[in-house]
């Protein structure tokens, strides 16, 4: 159909929604990051064009030896002795910010692929004793716990750490291990991140339609040979989805970096930046350059795998099978794997989130583990003015944003799923889908670069202006987390028959008076947890909230005071910390629960 | 009571034509009938009408008005729905009264006209329930209701009765010609079902394609198609090939083969020679195994299949070659295998001239 048959069916409702997302997006997404990426690369071509330098360019990325080196200033594993026993300190290399954060992010996406991929083929075609435990064991690294869950992490595996005592004083070898570096960030991240990949796989697993394998098992397949032929490759598209959001977030990780003090990666090295430059009043090229490379990345991913699977697939997690799936029970050997293998190394990377919570009703924690049963952390946090104003400005904060992501949200995925223009349909898919895959620390620079200056510069929007970087903030929270809202949104009205709204505008109701009698409420279920997810997910957010959000003291949201507890050096800071993740994930398990035993709907627990 | 004017109206999806050059006139009041195979574009033309779709080329008329571009909500048709369409979160009485709230009239007088519409399709009682809990037949009366109350210019059926098992939708089909001349509604009535659409309808237009093939009442289009893509499709039609031997005005015998010759009427006058290959239409329960009154042809076959059907027997007949479908009184036994000779009045022949549709048909 050509255009202007198609622009026939819009109305002002339509054209309304079409405007408002689009302004959103572009304002709030499209145009910082597209500033920020401006400046060096005016820089750039000037420099190849004239010679001159007159900024940090692009070219200067691949001459700084801070950014790029071809040697490691530090040896992977170091071995030494002391008092009778063997110290193995496990360290990683340091080949400079870039090298290394690509390093990070595939070590990360290759443990996370092996251990989701096993996980869920065991979850989806084995039934077995133990199994409940085993799920449940897979949603404990998505509990929110931000940055805590890595410097837990960083205690249990010191030379004084939990793993050392197991070796060293319960097995009785003279043996100890640290792990540090790059590889605490590895193992860090790979712990967080591995049911991303799991759950994707798994939907997608139960999405197989059972005959395919059946078929092929007629015709001889069996065992690995069935499972590389056949399950797998129906598999491929969650496998491409998870693995992709792994590499994407680790690469803007924060946590493992701050944790182990390894700083050469992008995502701190941007961070320090933002902060460095809220004393300047502005950031400069290299800010913008180090994003641009971060941003590269992203974007390359996002649309490398969309050959592959869309970016849906992964917020909206599907409602499992329509099939009854394969289940059967497994052989001596599978059970072997399963017990031995499997469920330790799950329950090992649960570990983080049970020390959280261990940690947060710990009296100290000096020696290899936690000590003592208190509650005063949760007292005196609720007495903490800090925390306190930064849970309430992130209750605020959220819930603006979420009141905003229902609208936008609606409107996003109304027009995409209703409108006839097909192209504007496919654009406004992929806008509003890419905040998933754009780093938020690239939001948070471009935010910084363009808000600052004309014509923004001393409005509301200016993050250094009297206003404060409030609006921002929530505006921020508003474009990353649209995605988990619309996605429902989107999902729910592909169930509800566009007969249900012709037979309203039939009887003579406008386009508003039908959205408001029938879309709304037969969506209404999808709107609600829609909007508890992206409220949950906007409370826990961090990128944005420790640069841009932490700009003005008293404004700070609940995820920037936490990083202050643990970097503060303040006493038990680790602790106090670790008591406001547990109300963070409190609030998360409850939202969970409300959508879904009261919603019966099944997207949440979708990432960190 | 509305007159609805189509005027060359074409709508394309990708290389499929919806509608292709449809004209059509409703007069007001007229129950009116689109009768065609799944996919032939029934759907498409009605939603031009209701404003869902918008023609790529060509004109709607209500009465005098260009309505082409119309937003559906200001149009005043009123449509019932395929699958009802009826919503699931609002009562009986809210989904009949929705066109009415919309149309801001006063509480008291919306309650007595859903209340009379509801009697006049009688669901008086079931005003509370929700559509769920309705069955098949009572929901497509709820979805009439809705379309009714709201007076419409133009009421819209899109196969409403599709759903339902045959013994209701005989009897739906009869209140729905009831009420209609009760309040004498511009009616359009979708079906690809002919009897239905005979039974019910002043007027049947039948599409194939995109196209309107031929517009007249059920007697027309019964007995006088005016191309073979009409005289097949209505009454189930058989057909037989062969070559024009002899022309006398409207009157022509066609060989079909090994000697058998076969006089008929010609269907429209469409310039047939003598020499020209020629289609013969005849419906199998024309046949008779007495000889009638009437000129006649008698036509010798070899039974090849006997189907005893109850009101009928169904024959299945070879002659020169080419497969014949016969009904017959079920009283006459006839053993597959065995030569037979029926008899057909030559008015009950019709003559085609062939065109590429025949192979398409048969
Ligand atoms: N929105 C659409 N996009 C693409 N093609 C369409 C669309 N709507 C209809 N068509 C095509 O147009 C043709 C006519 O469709 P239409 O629904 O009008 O047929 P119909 O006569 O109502 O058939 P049925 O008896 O099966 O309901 C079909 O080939 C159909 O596939
Ligand atoms: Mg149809």
């Amino acid at each position: 159909m050509d255009i202007r048959g198609s622009l026939r069916y819009l109305d002002n409702v339509l054209i309304l929604m079409i405007v408002f997302s689009l302004a959103l997006f572009s304002l709030f997404l499209i145009l910082p990051l597209a500033d920020m990426i401006s400046l060096p690369l005016a820089f750039t071509l000037e420099r190849l064009v004239s010679g001159t330098k007159t900024g940090y360019s692009l070219i200067e990325l691949f001459s700084d030896p801070r950014l790029f080196r071809t040697y490691s200033t530090t040896e992977p594993v170091k071995i030494s002795q002391l008092g009778g026993a063997t110290l193995v300190n496990f360290i990683g290399w340091n080949f400079g910010v870039i090298p290394n954060t690509l390093i990070i992010a595939s070590l990360v996406t290759l443990n996370t692929t092996v251990l989701g991929l096993v996980v869920a083929f065991i979850m989806a075609r084995y039934d077995f004793r133990g199994k409940m435990l085993m799920r449940v064991l897979a949603y404990m690294p998505l509990l929110m716990t931000p940055f805590v869950n890595a410097f837990v992490i960083k205690k249990l595996f010191s030379f004084d750490g939990l793993f050392s005592y197991i070796i060293n004083s319960v097995i009785g070898l003279p043996l100890k291990i640290n792990v540090d570096g790059m590889f605490g960030v590895v193992l860090t991240q790979s712990m967080a991140f591995w049911p991303i990949v799991y759950l994707n796989v798994y939907s997608s697993m139960m999405l197989i339609d059972p005959s395919l394998e059946e078929q092929a098992e007629n015709l001889g397949a069996r065992g690995f040979k069935l499972f590389r032929s056949v399950t797998l490759p129906l598999s491929l598209p969650g496998l491409a989805a998870g693995a992709a959001v792994v590499f994407i977030f680790s690469m803007e990780d924060l946590g493992g970096p701050i944790a182990y003090g390894f700083y050469d990666v992008l995502s701190y090295s941007i961070y320090s930046n933002i902060k460095a430059a809220q004393n300047i009043g502005e950031v400069g090229a290299y800010v913008g350059a180090l994003s641009i490379v971060l941003l590269a990345l992203a974007l390359a991913i996002f649309f490398g795998i969309k050959r592959y699977v869309s970016l849906r697939q992964y917020a909206m997690l599907s409602r499992g099978g329509r099939w009854i799936p394969r289940v059967r029970k497994p052989k001596l050997v599978g059970s072997l794997i399963i017990y031995l293998v499997v469920l330790p190394v799950m329950v090992f990377t649960a570990m983080p989130q049970i020390g959280v919570f261990i940690t947060a009703f710990s009296v100290r924690w000096s020696k290899a583990y936690p000590e003592g049963f208190t509650l005063d952390h949760f007292a005196s946090i609720l007495k903490n003015p800090d925390v306190i104003t930064g849970l309430s400005n992130s209750l605020k904060y959220a819930a603006i944003a979420t009141t905003i992501i229902t609208v936008l949200s609606l409107s996003s995925a109304y027009v995409a799923a209703r409108s006839r223009l097909q192209t504007l349909n496919e654009v406004l898919d992929m806008i509003s889908t890419s905040p998933l895959a754009i780093p938020g620390l690239a939001i948070a620079s471009g935010y910084i670069v363009m808000f600052t200056s004309w014509p923004f510069k001393d409005t509301f929007l200016d993050p250094l202006s009297i206003y404060g970087p409030w609006l921002l903030v929530v505006l921020a929270y508003t474009v990353r987390r649209s995605p988990f809202a619309t996605r429902v949104i989107y999902a729910g009205l592909q169930q509800v028959h566009v007969a249900y709204e012709e037979a309203a505008m039939n009887l003579g109701a406008s386009r508003l008076r039908t959205l408001a009698t029938v879309v709304i409420p037969l969506l209404g279920l999808n709107i609600l947890s829609g909007a508890l997810l992206a409220f949950v997910y906007s409370i826990a957010e961090t990128s944005v909230s420790v640069t841009v959000g932490a700009i003005v003291a008293g404004q700070k949201p609940l995820t920037a005071v936490m990083l202050d507890f643990l970097t503060g050096g303040r006493l038990a800071g680790l602790q106090l910390a670790a008591a406001m993740a547990v109300l963070i994930v409190v609030t998360q398990l409850l939202i969970i629960f409300v959508t879904n035993v009261f919603l019966k709907q099944r997207y949440a627990f979708i990432g960190v | 009571m509305t007159r609805v004017s189509l005027r060359r109206v074409v709508k394309r999806f990708g290389n499929v034509y919806a509608a292709k050059d449809v004209e059509l006139d409703i007069a007001k009041g007229e129950f009116f009938a689109l009768l065609g195979p799944s996919g032939c574009g029934k759907t498409t033309t009605l939603r031009i009408i209701a404003g869902f779709e918008y023609p790529d080329s060509g004109q709607v008329f209500f009465d005098e008005e260009d309505v082409t571009y119309t937003k559906p909500y200001e149009r005043g048709t009123a449509m019932v729905f395929q699958n009802y369409a009826l919503w699931p979160h609002m009562s009986v009485f809210d989904n009949v009264a929705y066109g009415l709230k919309v149309r801001k009239l006063p509480k008291e007088d919306i309650r007595r006209r859903v209340l009379e519409v509801l009697d006049l399709v009688g669901l008086r009682g079931l005003e509370d329930r929700y559509p769920l809990q309705l069955s098949g037949g009572q929901q497509q009366r709820v979805a009439l209701a809705r379309a009714l109350v709201v007076e419409p210019k133009v009421l819209l059926l899109d196969e409403p009765l599709s759903n339902l098992d045959a013994k209701l939708r005989i009897r739906m089909r009869e209140e729905i010609k009831k009420i209609q001349r009760t309040l004498n509604i511009t009616t359009i009535y979708v079906t690809h079902d002919q009897e239905e659409a005979m039974s019910i309808s002043d007027r049947v237009a039948v599409m194939n394609q995109g196209r309107i093939l031929q517009v007249g009442t059920p007697q027309d289009i019964y007995f006088r198609p005016k191309n073979i893509f009409v005289a097949t499709f209505i009454g189930k039609s058989t057909l037989l090939q062969g070559k024009v031997v002899k022309k006398d005005a409207d009157r022509v015998v066609v060989d079909v083969g090994g000697e058998a010759r076969i006089a008929g009427k010609l269907a429209s006058d469409s310039g047939i020679k003598e020499g020209d290959d020629a289609v013969l239409v005849i419906k199998p329960e024309d046949f008779t195994v007495d000889p009638p009154e009437e000129p006649y042809n008698a036509i010798e076959g070899v039974v090849e299949f006997s189907m005893f059907l109850g009101s009928f027997t169904q024959l299945r007949m070879s002659v020169a070659n080419q497969n014949l479908k016969v009904f017959i009184d079920p009283k006459k036994e006839v053993k597959p295998g065995s030569k037979f000779v029926i008899y057909v009045k030559i008015d009950d022949v019709l003559v085609f001239p062939r065109s590429e549709e025949v192979l398409e048909v048969a």
